[in-house]
């Protein structure tokens, strides 16, 4: 409801004007002072580190330290750590070609293979168990940690360069990079074989080229414009492709975006023609949707061509696609299935066979209700021959070939054959749910209920019409023809009347997902023989089919979402959201009990809550501002107030958009899920202390151009005080970090009083601590 | 692009010999914050004499009010030609300066008087000349007229057939339950707030109800049940929701057409219809929404003069009806959700007013603390209170409340508990957290952890929560002839489970759901057991008596600490899945937190033989504890609702199937001879109002976006109005949705019918801003429009009426009613 504000702003008002231009501004404003506009008055070590020299020597010792912190002992420990068990073995997968699911895009599990390879690893370890031994497996681990640890390290300098950029002074993009590193969460997370490090980077990275496209905007269509304008593009592809969480990042540039376009719509803005608005906007769908898509498109494209062996995420994917994939079964054993073959079927969820036998359900259940009485039809898991059914037309046949084929959609009998009765379902409760149908058995001969034994084959998947019915590939559904309910069955078992055996029943929802049910083999033909090679003539030899990419994409892409919706199960160090920020609870990676060895992923505290500070203190000023412009004071000088708003406003964007998600998911949430958002929050702490320290900014900082009106620059100077204030504070965060750092690296172990002195908080679920003494 | 206003428009400046003749609509023109001048021309009236033979124009009154302008329509001479009604920014200052009063009744104009105002209100109007013919009556009367005719028809539509079925249909088993109780006197649990269920009660007191009767599922009412009178009375709420409808709709200033529209599709939706015809708390709901959104639309027209008598009235009605609103289902926070961002929005305007002083922002802002949260507050709590005092006699949900509430109860043995608690006495246990249940153990066992018995909290008494006191295994075993033992702070205990003998024990297994603390289960038996079934009794305080030495019965709150592992019986809010029975968890937590309420237990029942019946002197218990104790447990519960993956609940469904009515709702057995009902909206207004939401976000798109490129569609005045009415709408209408996509627990059809009325108030909005208010169509186009939208109302109302006024007969035998594959209203 804030349109009516806008509205009001259309009397002409030119001095309250909300331009966010910073060129059309004039600097009217009392707190326009001297000083600050000539970078001669500004003092000896403002102007020492200003300079290229003095910058080049911050960053470089801010990088080389965060490579010391990241690789130091990064060997240890020698065996697998948390997730690891997941990420290191969908490296090996790469290696050696096999086709795995996973609910994150492949970019940054390919750099892991990558990296394996290069240092020799030869994918024959699966990382099967948390704590397995790198040592005895021969696996070259530390190359692989070398990955995350290199774009962790890199990720500080990038911080560094998008704080200068935004036009803040060295030592204020010094404090933001070492927020960064010194930060315990941070380093724990890039030393090890997982995601994370590799998103923030890209994150960071997609941050810095739209801030300098921003810086860029006077230069519309130029070299550079474009080239940065693409680089976003290509880094927000990258980000998004490592992990599903990236796609927040596409989500905060598109936020960003939205404004910059709303901006050049304005008409009032030198009055640009709707031709001048299409060019923008047409420049930023290409460059900022169609180009990533194809740079993220692209990432599995390579994805599917390297796994292209069978391998355990076939069973996610839909037969065609399994058929791509060379050694898979159903490739290699799937057969078309004629009228009166006996056949076996399974049920794919809980692999349990359609199953009869001569026992009857009890007359009365325990909780009072009727059952039918007649034969039990239950799902058993073993092999045996009361799982053998055959399947009978309710169509005139020719006498031989491929016409006896069954198909999509027919409508068949299923004929019992021990007990030579066929399979009905009608409106009667079934044992263990109420709401489902019973499934029983009727004589052959007796014709009465023959409705209620049609059944109709629906295959899975939306087959065509005519689609050939076939063992093992064919998934389909069996409905019932007079009821529609479907076959289906559940992990319940009946009680001991009907041996603990699966309930099956009939499920009045016929799009229920776990109703599908597949042929597992075919025993035997009409004349109750061994079946023939009968459809060897028409498929070639084993050769995986090929499938259109886009098919494949489209059909992974969907699964994935579902999957990565379904991560539903509780796990003990899963935190909400709003523990994150405050680092309320950590993630316990790895315990060595002989040692008291732990690697616990927790932040350096006083950086955490540096950044609530940070972020409160700006969500305060912005708050401040907008009541006071709103009872017509104006506390701010202009130039200060647009770098508030349009430069740390977008941080904090970037915050909020990698962080507010969280709340309306009902997957497992983990604070290293904060992290982005946590880089997001020391960018804006860096925007506050300069705001503290000094109010002026570097201003302007927008490469001119011939057309941009030129306005009187400014110098922000924090002088003595921020430097001192800056290594101060980072010698504090320094100390913090060594003395968490225990906890970070693994090493060394420690005893349970230190255990208990470093638990910080008391929500820290820390390994090894020594019993309390509760007298106090 | 800028198109100049078809008509003049003017709302009265001062200069005008034309000037207003009423009151209300001279006010707050020019500035409304400032006294202004009122300027009657005499002669102008007297000039204005032959006038009379204007036709006379019905309404102009309310029309007036509402600040209609007349649009390009007015020369048609139609009756509905009001144009564009703008309310809204009253601020803004007109630069029009004619004044259309072409639709003016000049009989209905005052005599000037002396300037002085005398109430806020509406002018004193003359009276009216006799009318001579009966459309003369109809169109001087119509602003009466009209809402009376709708009131009427929605009492037939309303109590039509409503005794048809003589059964107890779908949750009329749990309200007209509820109603008995109120009847009884009896404490009962539920977790819906109390005034819709004392509303209920008291229709039943009206019609002579005795509260005998059980009300399950299915049953035929019994001769001793008035059920129809009930049932009438309740519906009465229903028949009030379309005259609501109409005048909400006057307020929110659309056009005459639009809100006959919007009145007929209230009254002819089956789904609202239906609702309201059983005993039921949605009628309530219903109501005091559509009651709250009309005080709010009243009270904004009345911003144009604020502190006036109306403006103070209409915002504590609105506060009033928000009170009323959360006192029959907690649903009634979204409704107040609207009014609160509503009010915050208004109140950003006036800070941004620098006209105003510092004390009238002040007024401003104290004026809405007090109505809109201190009053409804006080409403809520009122309704507690009325409970309580009506419920004084023990009843089905006493453990829900703490023991001395309970001790309070008319019917109740506590004060008989022996008073001093011994070794080998059976008690059971509460615990005094917010909320809290008793301890609870059953033969169930944990299918995580220790796979051992499982120990819940429970809320309902049950031989299962019966513990006995024991003294440790390597203490002198308890011997029942020998001397009494009484408890005592720090006396190391075991507590044996009545039915199944097993120890309350606990171990270094995490608990199911509070990951930090250890599992609390049930080991061993009377002779098995080990050093971990141990606990010790640490006394906190005693209620009643001072002194801390010995556990006393109801009034000694203490807490258990387990001996081998320090940590202390704990029973937070934290629910059991499913195979724990939505039971409170029960857990030992490490924290040694002295201030935990939640690990305080008190004896609650007391029995032992040896020991004499005391006869205790108890405290009152006071309200605020037990509203805050019996709102803690109604969230508690309510949480527990969430869809139960293990059983198919086929009447649940998803918020996604609601906006497009994707399914129905059987409200009843399904057999040929009983009457149906079926819960399900009229497809027209469901679909048509979920389509124009979508259609309003798309305009309000492309308008802004037009507006960025400085083309002027409106003027500032339509915009605000456009805007003011949209918000509403749209806001209300998310608010009352988007919370149940969130929400976990489960969620059925019924749900939306609040959400209903903010969707169908944008498809008036929209049709209103497209059709009926636009300059673009004649007269004559619109009533065709009309025309054709209330016959297409009218016809699928009448298709589809059977599925609320009760369907006879084999459902199959009537035809067509199956518009979507998935309404299951066939067999």
């Amino acid at each position: 409801m804030s349109s009516k504000g806008k509205l009001r702003q259309r009397n002409p008002q030119p001095e309250a004007s909300t331009s966010n231009y910073e060129y059309d501004q004039v600097q009217e404003d009392e707190h326009h002072a001297d000083i600050y506009t000539s970078p001669k008055s500004r003092s000896g070590i403002e102007k020492f580190f200003e300079g290229s020299q003095g910058s080049i020597i911050v960053v470089s010792a801010l990088t080389a330290l965060a490579f010391a912190l990241r690789f130091y002992k990064i060997s240890h420990p020698d065996q697998v750590v948390f997730d690891e068990v997941h990420f290191g073995k969908f490296a090996a997968y790469y290696i050696t070609h096999q086709y795995y699911f996973d609910v994150h895009p492949p970019l940054a599990k390919m750099l892991f293979g990558l990296a394996g390879w290069f240092v020799g690893f030869d994918g024959s370890f699966l990382f099967e168990n948390i704590g397995d031994s790198y040592i005895t497996n021969n696996v070259p681990y530390v190359g692989m940690r070398a990955l995350p640890a290199v774009l962790g390290s890199l990720t500080v300098p990038v911080v560094y360069a998008i704080m200068k950029e935004s036009g803040f002074s060295t030592v204020i993009a010094a404090f933001s990079a070492s927020l960064i590193l010194f930060d315990n969460a941070h380093v724990a997370q890039s030393r090890l074989i997982l995601l994370d490090a590799a998103l923030i980077f890209f994150m960071s990275l997609t941050i810095y080229s739209y801030v300098k496209f921003r810086k860029y905007r006077y230069m519309e269509f130029t070299l550079e414009w474009w080239t940065w304008l693409l680089m976003t593009g290509f880094w927000m592809a990258c980000t998004w492709a490592s992990k599903v969480n990236g796609i927040l990042t596409v989500f905060c540039v598109g936020v960003a975006v939205l404004f910059d376009l709303w901006d050049i719509l304005d008409v009032r803005k030198e009055g640009h023609t709707m031709d001048y608005f299409y060019s923008h906007f047409l420049a930023r769908a290409g460059g900022l949707i169609l180009w990533p898509f194809i740079v993220y498109l692209s990432f599995f494209w390579i994805h599917f061509r390297v796994l292209t062996q069978s391998g355990p995420g076939d069973t996610f994917m839909s037969p065609a696609f399994q058929e791509t994939l060379a050694g898979n079964e159903l490739l290699m054993s799937s057969h078309d299935i004629y009228y009166y073959d006996i056949l076996t079927f399974r049920h794919k969820d809980t692999k349990v066979f359609l199953h009869s036998h001569p026992d009857r359900y009890p007359l009365q259940y325990e909780d009072g209700r009727v059952s039918s009485q007649g034969q039990q039809v239950t799902g058993y898991g073993h092999n045996d021959t009361n799982n053998h059914w055959r399947i009978i037309p309710t169509k005139s046949l020719p006498e031989t070939g491929r016409g006896r084929i069954v198909r999509n959609n027919d409508v068949v009998q299923l004929l019992h054959m021990p007990t030579n009765t066929l399979l009905l379902t009608h409106d009667v409760a079934s044992p263990l749910m109420p709401t489902n149908q019973e499934f029983t058995t009727w004589a052959r001969d007796d014709y009465t209920r023959h409705n209620d034994t049609l059944f109709k084959i629906q295959l899975a998947w939306d087959a065509p019409e005519n689609e050939p019915f076939k063992s093992k590939s064919g998934y389909f559904k069996l409905i019932h023809v007079p009821t529609k309910v479907a076959l289906w069955t559940h992990p319940k078992t009946l009680p001991d009347w009907a041996f603990k055996q699966q309930e099956i029943n009939g499920n009045k929802n016929p799009s229920e997902r776990s109703a599908i049910w597949y042929v597992e083999d075919i025993i035997a033909d009409q004349y109750n023989d061994e079946p023939a090679d009968r459809d060897e003539d028409q498929r070639p030899v084993k050769v995986p089919k090929s499938m259109n990419f886009f098919k494949k994409y489209i059909e992974l892409q969907l699964l994935m979402f579902q999957h990565n919706a379904g991560l539903t199960a509780s796990h003990p160090y899963a935190s909400g959201p709003l523990n994150w920020p405050f680092m309320i609870s950590g993630i316990s990676f790895w315990t060595d009990n002989d040692t008291q060895k732990q690697i616990y992923l927790v932040g350096n505290i006083i950086g955490w809550w540096t950044c609530v500070v940070g972020l409160s203190v700006f969500v305060g000023i912005i708050a401040a501002d907008l009541l006071a412009r709103r009872r017509a004071m104006d506390p701010i000088p202009d130039s200060v107030r647009n770098r508030l708003w349009n430069n740390t406003g977008f941080f904090l964007i970037v915050w909020g958009v990698h962080y507010a998600p969280f709340f309306l998911m009902n997957r497992q949430l983990f604070i290293h899920h904060y992290l982005p958002s946590h880089l997001a929050s020391a960018l804006i702490a860096g925007s506050v202390l300069n705001f503290i320290l000094s109010d002026t900014i570097n201003y302007p900082i927008s490469y001119a151009t011939s057309k941009t009106r030129l306005r009187p620059s400014q110098y922000a100077d924090t002088g003595f005080k921020g430097l001192a204030t800056v290594l101060g504070y980072g010698l504090v965060l320094f100390m913090m970090f060594i003395y968490i750092a225990p906890l970070t690296y693994g090493t060394p172990g420690l005893t349970g009083e230190q255990v208990n002195s470093k638990r910080l908080l008391s929500t820290w679920t820390l390994h090894f601590a020594a019993k309390k003494t509760h007298d106090s | 692009m800028n198109r100049p206003p078809a008509v003049a428009i003017d709302f009265g400046t001062p200069d005008s010999p034309n000037s207003s003749s009423f009151e209300f609509e001279e006010v707050g023109y020019p500035d409304p914050y400032h006294q202004h001048q009122h300027q009657y021309d005499p002669e102008s009236y007297g000039g204005r004499a032959n006038e009379e033979t204007l036709p006379l124009h019905y309404m102009s009154e309310e029309k007036a009010r509402r600040r209609v302008r007349a649009g390009a329509a007015a020369g048609n001479g139609s009756d509905f030609d009001g144009g564009a009604a703008v309310s809204g920014n009253e601020k803004e200052q007109f630069e029009y300066q004619e004044y259309d009063d072409a639709g003016k009744d000049v009989y209905n104009k005052p005599k000037p008087y002396n300037g002085q105002r005398i109430s806020s209100g509406r002018g004193p109007s003359q009276p009216l000349p006799p009318p001579t013919t009966i459309t003369e009556f109809l169109l001087q009367n119509t602003e009466v007229i009209v809402p009376v005719v709708y009131t009427l028809l929605s009492c037939w539509t309303r109590f039509h057939r409503i005794g048809a079925s003589n059964t107890v249909v779908w949750d009329e088993a749990h309200f007209g339950k509820f109603g008995s109780h109120y009847l009884k006197r009896e404490f009962y649990f539920d977790v819906h707030p109390p005034l819709g269920k004392m509303l209920v009660g008291l229709a039943g007191l009206l019609s002579g109800y005795d509260g005998s009767f059980e009300f399950k599922s299915g049953e035929v009412y019994p001769d001793t049940v008035p059920y129809v009178a009930m049932r009438v009375m309740l519906a009465t709420f229903g028949v009030l929701m379309v005259p609501l409808a109409w005048f909400t709709s006057v307020e929110l200033g659309m056009s005459q057409w639009a809100c006959h529209l919007t009145t007929l599709m209230v009254l002819l939706d089956v789904g609202w219809l239906c609702i309201s015809r059983f005993i039921l708390l949605d009628s309530m709901l219903l109501f005091f929404t559509f009651l709250t959104v009309f005080c709010l639309t009243r009270f904004h027209n009345e911003q144009f003069e604020p502190f006036s008598i109306d403006w103070w009235v209409w915002l504590f009605f609105t506060g009033i009806s928000i009170g009323c609103v959360t006192s029959v289902k907690m649903i009634g926070l979204f409704v107040t959700a609207l009014v609160g961002v509503y009010t915050v929005e208004d109140l950003w305007d006036k800070f941004g007013d620098t006209r105003l002083t510092v004390r009238q922002q002040f007024n401003h802002w104290a004026a809405r603390v007090v109505c809109l949260i201190v009053v409804p507050v006080l409403v809520f709590m009122a309704s507690f209170k009325i409970h309580f005092l009506i419920l004084n006699h023990s009843g089905p949900g006493d453990s829900q409340m703490s023991s001395l509430f309970q001790a309070n109860l008319e019917g109740n043995d506590f004060y008989k508990n022996p008073l001093d608690v011994a070794f080998g006495s059976r008690v059971t246990l509460k615990n005094m957290g917010w909320g809290g249940g008793l301890l609870h153990s059953h033969v169930q066992t944990y299918p995580v952890g220790s796979n051992q018995q499982q120990v819940t909290c429970y809320h309902y008494k049950d031989n299962n929560n019966e513990w006995n006191i024991l003294p440790a295994w390597n203490d002198k075993q308890h011997d029942p002839e020998g001397p009494l033992r009484y408890l005592k702070d720090g006396d190391i205990i075991r507590l044996s489970h009545v039915p199944t003998g097993r120890n309350l024990h606990s171990h270094t297994v995490t608990a199911p759901v509070s990951k930090l603390n250890y599992e609390v289960s049930g080991y061993g038996n009377l002779t098995v057991g080990d050093n971990h079934d141990y606990w010790q009794v640490e006394i906190v305080d005693d209620t009643k008596r001072g002194s801390v030495g010995q556990v006393h019965s109801l009034t000694t709150r203490m807490r258990f600490k387990h001996v081998a592992l320090g940590c202390y019986l704990r029973a937070a809010n934290a629910v059991l899945p499913q195979w724990g029975f939505k039971q409170i968890e029960v857990s030992c937590d490490k924290e040694n937190n002295r201030k935990d309420a939640h690990t305080y237990w008190n004896v609650e029942s007391h029995w032992n033989d040896r020991l004499p019946a005391g006869d205790m002197k108890l405290y009152k218990s006071p309200f605020l504890r037990d509203f805050w104790h019996l709102n803690v447990a109604m969230m508690t519960s309510n949480n527990a609702l969430i869809p139960d993956p293990d059983k198919e609940d086929i009447l649940a469904s998803k918020p996604f199937d609601w906006p497009f009515l994707h399914l129905g709702l059987r409200m009843c057995g399904w057999g040929d001879n009983q009457i149906k009902y079926y819960l399900m909206g009229t497809p027209v207004v469901w679909w048509g109002s979920t389509i124009s939401l979508g259609v309003a976000l798309l305009t309000f798109a492309v308008y802004i976006l037009r507006w960025q490129r400085k083309y002027n569609d409106m003027d500032a005045r339509e915009w605000d109005h456009f805007l003011y009415v949209g918000k509403i709408a749209f806001f209300g209408w998310a608010f009352h949705y988007v919370p149940f996509l969130i929400m976990g627990r489960v969620t059925y059809l019924h749900h939306y019918l609040p959400t209903l009325y903010f969707a169908v108030l944008m498809f008036g909005h929209v049709l209103d801003h497209f059709i009926f208010s636009s300059r673009r169509f004649s007269a004559r186009t619109k009533a065709i429009v009309f025309g054709v939208l209330v016959s297409i109302l009218v016809a699928t109302f009448w298709w589809f009426s059977g599925v609320a006024f009760g369907i006879d007969g084999p459902v199959n035998e009537h035809w067509g009613l199956k518009w979507r594959e998935t309404w299951n209203i066939y067999n």
